[in-house]
């Protein structure tokens, strides 16, 4: 059966040609660090951006992939890495338009719940992503605060790279209120960042193919403290995610979307 | 012996500012989050939907365009949810929303206007319209040195003395977040905001401004008390329309103003 003209859902997907060029989307420098060094990238300074926008790019050729690493960059006033919504949403749109990727690949640390069966160092592949921290409790803008969008389908991805699969909510805080836990329990979500339901976002937007990895370096519902937590596993969960990508790369080298 | 080209741009883009901030401004942006914010306003400046999108294909912003006296006004929305049909609210819309803009338009001055929570407490009533002096977030909560100050984001609207004076606007402080309710998180940092006016965009778009160094300042109409009796979803859409004719007649005053004036002269 022929697909209905201005289908929306294959307008960009070719299924049966290769992926050629990934672009991934990394909130902090030392997430990245690891992957731009093993896909021996090269920091570039081109003005691909307006000038003034702190975004860093790295770019090089791997295996038969263009691989563009983008990271939101060191805030201008602060020197703090430009993590959240807002810069990863601005990032992801401003990188579609200059790179047209094939796929997105949104890779990153995340809080866990070990009532969903997340340990620290566990590298998830995201089912779902949605936000936790956009309550406007008016019929239907309800559904657009929380933004539910389902990853780009990837079993044969998830079958033999073995990869935990989970549900991740995305919000501004690196803490968690209350109300915070009601809607990430509602999500029904393993994993909790400040990123990915943003990047789902513009990726819908703008018709491109994402995916999700995400590496726990915090347990959420256990003891000890997030921000501490956060910042002691840090530096190994990073070289676990590297770890997990570079197999992910490694899987999505040659073949088609259809493949995944 | 020539100077390094960094140093030669860097005087460049110094003189540029400089002769900018006194050229009168011919070219203003309006973020309008809601569709029923910016009606009135495309009305009144007499603007046509610009039906050649100057955006990517499918995204479903909106533009509105046309000359209004010495100006070239532009009005952009974030239109309509491809999937749910409401307006595209909220920080992360409003600063795709900016970005863009900007990068289509080149405007000289930003006008985020649109609706907001009032603190009667701090002087606010139904139907005021407020120009922000600061803006900053109230539900980015990141508690590590520094990065605390980031998620906060606190930012000065671009200063406008003159305006402010003739037009006997009120000025207040405005926090943004991305929830129409108000958890007792949300609140403490909006006292520790020092702010007068709540949104759901502001910060956003000061944000991509900043980003950009487009000058921009902020509109903002009471529609609901928060710290008042009735609830906020319901006192918004009740007074939503009559407060939206007053955002007109504001903005309406503050175009009047600039037209014909420099930044520095704002």
């Amino acid at each position: 059966m022929a697909l209905p003209p201005g289908d929306q859902t294959t307008s960009k997907v070719n299924e049966e040609r290769s992926i050629s060029s990934v672009l991934f989307i990394i909130a902090m420098q030392k997430e990245a660090s690891p992957l731009v060094d093993k896909f021996q990238l090269a920091e570039q300074s081109d003005s691909l951006f307006p000038e003034g926008v702190p975004w860093m790019r790295y770019s090089g050729k791997y295996k038969d992939l263009n691989i563009n690493i983008l990271c939101t960059g060191k805030d201008k006033t602060l020197g703090v890495d430009s993590v959240g919504t807002v810069s990863a949403s601005l990032l992801t749109y401003a990188s579609v338009q200059a790179l047209q990727p094939d796929l997105i690949i949104n890779a990153g640390t995340a809080g866990g719940f070990k009532a969903k069966g997340a340990s620290i160092g566990d590298v998830y592949l995201v089912s779902n992503v949605a936000f936790h921290d956009r309550r406007i409790p008016v019929p239907v803008l309800d559904l657009y605060g929380v933004g539910s969008r389902q990853a780009f389908p990837t079993p044969n991805l998830e079958r033999e790279l073995k990869l935990k699969v989970g549900k991740l909510s995305t919000g501004d805080s690196l803490d968690m209120t209350p109300q915070d836990a009601a809607l990430i329990l509602a999500n029904s979500a393993t994993l909790k960042d400040m990123e990915g339901a943003a990047v789902a976002y513009v990726a819908d937007l703008l018709k491109v193919p994402v995916i999700f990895l995400k590496g726990v370096t915090d347990i959420v519902d256990g003891n000890k403290p997030t921000s501490e937590e956060y910042l002691q596993n840090l530096a190994a969960v990073v070289a676990a995610l590297a770890k997990a990508v570079t197999k992910v790369v490694d899987f999505i080298n040659g073949k088609t979307f259809s493949e995944l | 012996m020539a100077p390094p080209h960094d140093d030669k741009a860097a005087a460049a883009a110094e003189v540029n500012d400089e002769s900018t901030a006194k050229r009168p401004i011919s070219n203003v942006l309006f973020i309008i989050a809601m569709q029923t914010e910016a009606s009135p306003l495309v009305n009144k400046f007499q603007l046509v939907e610009e039906p050649e999108s100057v955006f990517p294909k499918g995204v479903p912003w909106v533009r509105y365009y046309g000359k209004y006296k010495d100006l070239n006004i532009n009005i952009v929305c974030p239109g309509k949810d491809k999937i749910l049909g409401v307006d595209s609210v909220g920080t992360v819309s409003a600063s795709l929303l900016t970005y863009a803009s900007i990068q289509a338009l080149q405007p000289d001055l930003i006008i985020n206007a649109g609706t907001a929570g009032g603190f009667k407490a701090k002087g606010a009533s139904i139907g005021d319209v407020f120009l922000a002096s600061d803006v900053a977030f109230h539900d980015r909560r990141i508690p590590i040195p520094v990065f605390d100050l980031y998620g906060v984001g606190s930012r000065q609207a671009f200063p406008t003395p003159n305006l402010a004076k003739e037009l006997n606007l009120k000025v207040g402080k405005l926090s943004t977040g991305d929830s129409l309710d108000m958890c007792a998180q949300d609140e403490a940092a909006i006292v520790a905001n020092d702010a007068t006016v709540k949104d759901m965009e502001g910060a956003a778009v000061a944000y991509a401004a900043d980003l950009l160094e487009v000058p921009a300042i902020f509109l903002k109409a009471v529609t609901d008390i928060i710290d008042g009796d009735k609830p906020t979803a319901e006192e918004f859409l009740q007074n939503l329309a009559a407060v939206a004719a007053a955002l007109d007649l504001a903005a309406t005053q503050v175009v009047d103003f600039i037209n014909g004036k420099s930044c520095s002269e704002l």
